[in-house]
């Protein structure tokens, strides 16, 4: 993986947090009575945070998953190409 | 390269959330005209705005490593390396094009210089003088065979 890659992990995982705060905010700024019935406010940070969560988890998974089978690809090709160097050689 | 387009997508969409997080206040009207921003509004912006200009980050940062992938692959060509003075490679060109535009000037300059050589001639004898010195006649001499079959052709 390159550094800029990381770099945009490193914004996704930020992202993955950001959603986490917007969705707890109003309970933990307390604009958000617990026990009450959720005001606008509420419910728009609850969807942004909660989307906001899935978004960024599925990037992350999606990006991980990728750069695995990259990386096996790689290895896979690594394997075979090596008998056909050697096999000359013997 | 498909992990890169997901993470543009994934920052692409943390962009819009900060957007959205930033103009929800107005929006959807929780937060009043006029007045003094309350505390959804505090938490929303100042939350909007920081993951806006993360989430812009990054994307620069997947799109810089999709076209690094992208040129080590070589769908995209490698960026013109500036040639060194006095590396092979850098002399070569500027030679070639020496060499070809002296061929492309060498059958001009012999034919001005027999032209004056012969006027030089011609004046001399008229006047009767003697004609000038070695050094100078042979800085105007057709300077070789060559070239005097370029003013031929």
């Amino acid at each position: 993986m390159n550094a800029p890659a990381r770099v945009g992990m490193v914004t996704t995982v930020i992202t993955f947090l950001a959603g986490i705060w917007v969705f707890l905010a109003p309970f933990i700024v307390g604009y958000q009575k617990v026990g009450q019935d959720w005001i606008d406010a509420t419910k728009n940070d609850m969807w942004t945070g909660g989307a906001l969560i899935a978004v960024s988890a599925i990037a992350l998974l999606l990006f991980l998953s990728f750069g695995l089978r990259d990386a096996v690809r790689a290895a896979e090709r690594r394997e075979a190409d090596l008998p056909e160097q050697e096999a000359p050689q013997s | 390269m498909t992990k890169y387009v997901v993470g543009i997508f994934g920052s692409l969409l943390g962009a819009l959330g900060g957007i959205w997080l930033i103009l929800a206040p107005f929006a959807l009207a929780y937060q009043p005209e006029d007045a003094d921003w309350a505390d959804p509004t505090f938490v929303d912006f100042w939350t909007g705005l920081p993951l806006l200009l993360v989430s812009v980050v990054g994307l620069a940062a997947f799109a810089g490593a999709l076209f690094m992938e992208l040129r080590s692959r070589g769908i995209i060509p490698p960026p013109s390396v500036p040639q060194q003075q006095g590396s092979p490679a850098g002399a070569q060109a500027p030679a070639q094009e020496r060499s070809e535009m002296e061929q492309l000037l060498m059958p001009l300059v012999t034919a001005m210089l027999k032209d004056m050589q012969e006027r030089d001639k011609d004046r001399n004898t008229e006047n009767g003088e003697i004609p000038r010195s070695a050094g100078y006649s042979d800085a105007r001499q057709v300077p070789t065979e060559g070239s005097e079959r370029s003013v031929q052709r």
